[in-house]
């Protein structure tokens, strides 16, 4: 790595310059917000401190959408990327009509989270769904199952649907990052380890690695805020089955008018946004946040 | 580069990735084709109706299907939404586009000095791109849309391409630093040698090796802003300048919407994307597994 003595202002600026412009004065409204009474209804905006903080954190709802959106990044993260890298993996291989495979995978990322969502609704559909058709045919089940009207299945539906918008960015970023090995390395490899695991283990896990880390946080972040495709497909229900964090910054904000709370649940969102990626990244030791400093 | 492979393995992994990725969409396209009726009759189907084009036709030339023209029908599952589906698609592609052309000449210079250079400030600066994203867009919307009324973008394409560029802009930035960190030091030295200057060696060097790279982060680039939703409905204005998320949203959540103008709205969604992605991701997917990156 080479060193310059002053900031490269020429080649960082015009990347830097836009997110400045979108994040600085809007997260500071947003934290300024978060600590003051702003409500439409009411004139003034006095400064409350941490009150909106504790408010939204003693309400009723903000345990059960905690829990839910946890529960959603924890298994739709790890899922993308093991999904993800698996397809990979396989559709490293050339066979008859892999073209076509590989084109296929990319398919759910053309959708917007609106189409898919309706594209999902239809799988679970208790009347006319596919999924339904298919379990009773194969006489997995004797009654149409309401998969996203039942609470104990509504939110493992809306999970699966998260994970198929989100794999073929996976897949894609994890086939670039296995065809940067070196081949030389990979032909040694199958001499020297014995089974594909082994190979796996020694030789492509450590180049895939920081791959693996880039995605884990991106998809741990998209997971956690995730918004249109869950709202489009149960709207946060049944009761509050499939309620996440960030419908109750929405709530707050457009439906309750209090701007105040909204920016609060905002704000835990981040803290517990960052906590995720600290443990990701303390987890999955790489060079990609090392080689920065 | 392995050995032998199971046929059979081949085929199984293979159709499961094809009945997981496409399966949904193919259910659409089947929707689109056959009336209502047909999907909530028993012993009714595709293979026994054939195929109907009608909401097709009326998406793009607002005759209404036949079906509809009955005295007895329910004209409120025709939506006039649909017929905003082909001009929203041309917005979304454009938006889309720009985005992704600014995403790749302000990124990449940014992501290879971040790759191969030290400098003072680094770290700062690589910390504030990662994590600028931390914060939910739902948090950001109220301001966001106070900032661009005050620059007058609200109701414009401009506004919503601004937004999602800077909201794409780490991640182009991070991914493609991890590309340019692949590409051997040898090359590097070696054009150091043929007394390339910095912009040189980025433009000449880096750029053509990691070409099928930044391919795919353009894809990505892309698709964030094709497939946002929040930003475009705050920004975007009349029905002219909507984008399709925005347009295929209000015809999701409208119930009364006939399941076959639903499926049809989809289904031409889909087709200008899926040419583009096809394009670009055999560019893309060849380059890369012909080893372009590699030493």
């Amino acid at each position: 790595m080479w060193t310059i003595n002053r900031y490269p202002g020429f080649w960082l600026l015009p990347a830097l310059l836009p997110v400045i412009l979108m994040t600085v004065y809007p997260i500071g409204h947003a934290l300024w917000t978060s600590l003051h009474e702003v409500m439409i209804l009411f004139p003034g905006e006095p400064f409350v401190g941490l009150r909106n903080y504790e408010r939204v954190m003693s309400g009723s709802y903000f345990g059960v959408a905690l829990r839910n959106s946890l529960v959603f990044t924890l298994i739709a993260a790890p899922s993308v990327v093991i999904i993800g890298t698996l397809m990979a993996l396989f559709l490293q291989r050339r066979f008859l009509g892999s073209q076509v495979v590989r084109s296929v995978v990319l398919l759910p990322w053309v959708l917007p989270g609106a189409i898919s969502a309706v594209l999902w609704v239809w799988v679970f559909h208790p009347s006319f769904g596919f999924l339904n058709g298919l379990m009773l045919d194969l006489g997995l089940i004797s009654s149409p199952i309401g998969w996203l009207t039942n609470p104990r299945t509504a939110l493992g539906a809306v999970i699966v649907a998260h994970v198929w918008t989100q794999i073929p960015f996976a897949v894609v970023l994890m086939m670039a990052a296995l065809s940067a090995i070196n081949g030389e390395v990979l032909e040694a490899a199958v001499i020297d380890a014995r089974s594909p695991f082994q190979r796996f283990r020694y030789i492509v896990w450590p180049e895939i690695k920081s791959m693996v880390v880039v995605l884990l946080v991106y998809n741990a972040l998209t997971a956690f805020t995730s918004y249109d495709i869950v709202y489009a497909m149960t709207g946060g229900g049944p009761g509050t089955a499939t309620t996440l964090l960030s419908f109750q910054i929405w709530r707050e904000s457009f439906s309750m008018y209090d701007f105040g709370a909204g920016s609060a649940v905002a704000f835990i969102v981040v803290l517990i946004s960052a906590l995720l990626i600290v443990a990701i990244t303390k987890a999955l030791p790489s060079d990609l946040f090392a080689g920065s400093e | 580069m392995t050995g032998r492979f199971n046929g059979l393995a081949t085929f199984v992994f293979a159709a499961l990735i094809l009945l997981f990725s496409g399966g949904p969409v193919l259910l659409s396209l089947y929707g689109s084709l056959v009336p209502d009726r047909v999907l909530l009759t028993e012993g009714q189907s595709l293979f026994t109706e054939g195929p109907n084009f009608e909401t097709y036709r009326y998406v793009f030339t607002g005759q209404l299907p036949d079906s509809y023209n009955m005295e007895s029908a329910n004209r409120a599952m025709i939506s006039d939404a649909a017929r905003q589906v082909p001009q929203a698609l041309v917005n979304s592609s454009v938006n889309a586009l720009a985005s992704m052309v600014l995403n790749l000449i302000l990124g990449a210079p940014a992501a290879f000095i971040f790759a191969r250079y030290a400098f003072p400030g680094k770290k700062v600066s690589f910390l504030y791109l990662i994590l600028s994203p931390l914060v939910p867009a739902v948090a950001l919307v109220t301001p966001i849309y106070i900032l661009m009324q005050a620059m007058n973008l609200v109701g414009t394409p401009i506004g919503i391409i601004l937004v999602h560029t800077a909201r794409a802009l780490p991640f182009t930035v991070l991914i493609l630093s991890v590309f340019f960190r692949k590409i051997p030091a040898e090359i590097f030295e070696a054009a150091l040698l043929d007394h390339c200057n910095r912009f040189q060696t980025f433009w000449r060097v880096a750029v053509p090796l990691a070409l099928p790279s930044i391919g795919a982060t353009g894809l990505f680039a892309f698709m964030l802003s094709y497939s946002e939703f929040m930003f475009a409905m705050l920004l975007s204005g009349s029905s002219s300048t909507r984008p399709v998320s925005v347009v295929m949203a209000a015809l999701a959540r409208n119930t009364d919407v006939s399941w076959s103008l639903l499926n049809t709205a989809i289904f031409i969604a889909i087709v200008p994307t899926l040419i583009l992605v096809v394009l670009v991701w055999r560019f893309v997917v060849e380059g890369l597994l012909s080893g372009a990156v590699k030493g």
